[in-house]
């Protein structure tokens, strides 16, 4: 338990500490490296303590501050993948970046650090079960990938930047009165300052904290969480940010950050759930947002032109699935948990694809890039294969997420659900297909130009999110299947789980 | 005491009220220095009977941040970008001042609704920090110039800092210092970006920022 103990310690300040580094190093290419072997260390010692949870249960530090529950060791092993994946890409991105002389040295330091520190913070948020370190923890995240956006100043840059700022610190500003108004429910408790706003104190008490005060506060929450997470209408900022930032950090932004905020809506369902006497209300609106996010962004995604901006809208769509699969309850539960783990490792690849074929072609915008697949078959072949998974074809893993949503909500007879959820990834499906056909087949107007150097990293980079995606798909671990099992039923409660036990597809 | 507190609460009012009807920026920022030097005093006085050391901390804090540094950091931003006013807003003056009535109405109401017992007993904090909180949204919407949706931002932290202080149970000291250096460095960040803007748009005119669409 020791070890553990020092080894999340030492996930969450390692990050931390190396991202001063970075910023003080002299070159940017030594800083990219430091800041890559930083996320591996990183990773390995976050790994330590996950296989703690998994076998004596949950790590806690910091006298119950920070805690490491099946629920956020599960979140916590997603980001470590992203963040591992993304940092490897980023390397070989601003790499090139730096040879082009399209970014300078303290550019590329400056990112380093602030990569570092955006890791550190996710990482605090997962590990808080204190509520108002939550929200200090996703606020820092909010203000350090800020500049991640304009780490390339340009105009539009710029502009996206200022959106997310201050769409997101409004929204903010409501998960943080949410959170007092959580504190002033549990007035009747009469809990010392210590523990009132301690999630596992709040989970254990919930009966008894003042119903009409929590349910104002989940609304807040629910706002507030939900703009950072981008779900419709609190959304606008998204589009912006995803396109305009680096590829390596629009990767990060879907593959984890929206996902991180979910997870701070998922840590109230169940207090809200328990405080209100399980009447499904948090899950309705739960459900009402998810349907609205799936449905505005099949809309948008009809008619984009730019391919950063369609996996932006894409992102939407399945953070709105999720959304959906968490309001079902029972299975949806247990499915928009596997499903946040598809969407990061299916989102994270297309975003990488995204970038590289940008930096072959000079630009994002649809009509112009053409011939991808035989420009560069690793990275067309890659962007192909991650778009025919986000819009759901068999065999991919986010195919069977889907289908168990579909079948949750089927099962509840919620029938216009099920519709108006087909009719939106339908939308999305043949939109996507006509995007895409051209986008890897068509044949180029500019000819064959040269294929750019193969690196043997980057056919990594797309072979194992896509063996991963193409395994989860067709056989799922026993060891997957528990740790999500537990995970669900962290969020379900108890009256839940024996309708998640014996799930999997 | 409890007579002081409720003009301290009005004058907290009547400063969001000003904050809607003016259009010279170096005005709002002193309005809105002003509004942070009284929540100090309000953290302060709101628990005469059990001053802590805690509290005295937080008070203080409040008073630096809100009443003289984040004024400070928007001057230099105002100074940088040569701006003195806020051009055509998106909602005239007096018509705001006619939303910010409005809005005031709507706090009483709310006040009067959510079952937020005030720890101090005076009934007034509830709806000063709704419509504190309001009014900052106000500005966020209403207004085109960037330095003033910051202020609006500034603002709706002043808000949530007097429900937080003065009806909601005790917070760990740790979670409210944490909460207060966020919205330093929110502020902070967002003096940057709007350097930046005006360096790459030669204005700060957030609706003429629309290079991104779709």
């Amino acid at each position: 338990m020791y070890s553990a103990e020092t080894a999340l310690w030492c996930a969450l300040l390692a990050p931390f500490c190396i991202g001063f580094v970075c910023t003080a190093l002299p070159g940017a290419r030594i800083a990219l490296r430091v800041m890559c072997g930083c996320m591996f260390a990183t990773a390995l010692a976050g790994c330590i303590a996950i296989q703690a949870v998994y076998k004596t249960g949950p790590v806690r530090l910091a006298s119950g501050w920070l805690f490491l529950d099946p629920l956020s060791a599960f979140h916590y092993g997603v980001l470590l993948l992203v963040f591992c994946l993304s940092s490897v890409y980023a390397l070989l991105y601003f790499g090139q970046e730096l040879r082009t002389g399209r970014m300078d040295r303290r550019q590329g330091r400056l990112f380093s650090g602030l990569w570092c520190f955006a890791c550190a913070a996710m990482t605090l948020v997962l590990l808080s079960n204190n509520l108002g370190i939550m929200w200090v923890g996703i606020e820092a995240t909010t203000l350090v990938t800020a500049f991640l956006i304009c780490i390339q100043v340009s105009r539009q840059s710029v502009e996206a930047t200022w959106k997310y700022i201050i769409i997101c610190s409004v929204g903010m500003a409501f998960a943080f009165t949410g959170t007092l108004l959580i504190g002033a429910s549990a007035k009747g408790l009469q809990l010392g300052s210590h523990d009132v706003l301690l999630w596992t104190v709040l989970r254990d008490s919930a009966c008894g904290l003042e119903p009409r005060l929590i349910q104002a506060a989940f609304i807040f929450l629910l706002v507030g969480y939900g703009t950072k997470a981008g779900l419709a209408p609190m959304h606008s900022w998204l589009p912006d940010a995803h396109t305009q930032a680096p590829s390596p950090v629009s990767a990060l932004f879907s593959g984890f950050l929206l996902s991180t905020a979910m997870y701070c809506i998922m840590r109230y369902i169940p207090l809200v759930e328990a405080a209100t006497g399980t009447t499904g209300w948090s899950r309705r609106l739960m459900i009402g947002f998810g349907m609205f996010s799936i449905l505005i962004a099949a809309v948008f995604i009809v008619s984009q032109k730019n391919l950063k901006r369609f996996l932006a809208y894409s992102s939407i769509e399945h953070i709105g699935i999720i959304a959906l699969g968490l309001g079902l309850g029972g299975v949806g539960v247990f499915a928009a948990l596997f499903h946040t783990l598809n969407h990061a490792v299916c989102k994270t690849l297309a975003f990488f694809a995204a970038g590289r074929l940008g930096q072959l072609f000079g630009t994002y915008e649809l009509r112009e890039i053409k011939g991808a697949l035989h420009r560069s078959p690793v990275w067309g072949g890659g962007l192909f294969a991650a778009i025919l998974a986000l819009i759901g074809v068999a065999p991919f893993s986010l195919f069977m997420s889907e289908f168990l949503i579909l079948k949750a909500a089927m099962d509840s007879s919620l029938f216009l659900v099920s519709a108006l959820l087909l009719a939106g990834l339908g939308t999305v499906f043949i939109c996507a297909l006509g995007y895409l056909l051209p986008l890897c087949w068509q044949q180029s107007p500019h000819g064959n130009p040269d294929r750019g150097v193969f690196i043997t990293a980057e056919a990594f980079l797309v072979y194992i999110p896509l063996i991963t995606l193409l395994a989860l798909g067709l056989w799922m671990p026993e060891s997957l299947q528990s740790i999500l099992r537990e995970a669900a039923h962290i969020i379900s409660g108890t009256t839940t789980a024996s309708a998640i036990a014996g799930i999997g597809p | 005491m409890i007579e002081f507190i409720e003009i301290l609460l009005m004058l907290l009012i009547l400063f969001d009220l000003a904050l809607l009807g003016v259009s010279r920026l170096k005005t709002c920022i002193t309005i809105s220095s002003l509004q942070g030097m009284l929540l100090g005093i309000f953290t302060v006085l709101a628990h005469t009977q059990g001053l802590t050391l805690r509290i005295a901390l937080i008070a203080a804090a409040a008073f630096v941040l809100k009443g003289f540094l984040f004024p400070r950091l928007l001057g230099r931003s105002i100074r940088e970008a040569s701006v003195s006013l806020e051009l055509e807003p998106y909602i005239g003056y007096i018509p705001s001042v006619i939303a910010g009535l409005a809005l005031l109405g709507a706090s009483l109401w709310l006040g009067a609704k959510l079952p937020l017992s005030s720890a101090i007993g005076i009934p007034l904090v509830v709806p000063a920090a709704l419509m504190t909180f309001f009014t900052g949204l106000f500005l966020i919407i209403a207004r085109k110039n960037a330095l003033t949706q910051c202020l609006g931002y500034i603002i709706v932290e002043n808000g949530i800092y007097i429900i937080g202080v003065a009806s909601v149970v005790e917070i760990p000291m740790l979670v409210e210092l944490g909460i207060l250096l966020d919205a330093s460095v929110a502020v902070l960040v967002m003096g940057v970006a709007i350097y930046h803007i005006n360096r790459e748009f030669d204005h700060i005119e957030t609706d003429r920022l629309d290079t991104l669409k779709g």
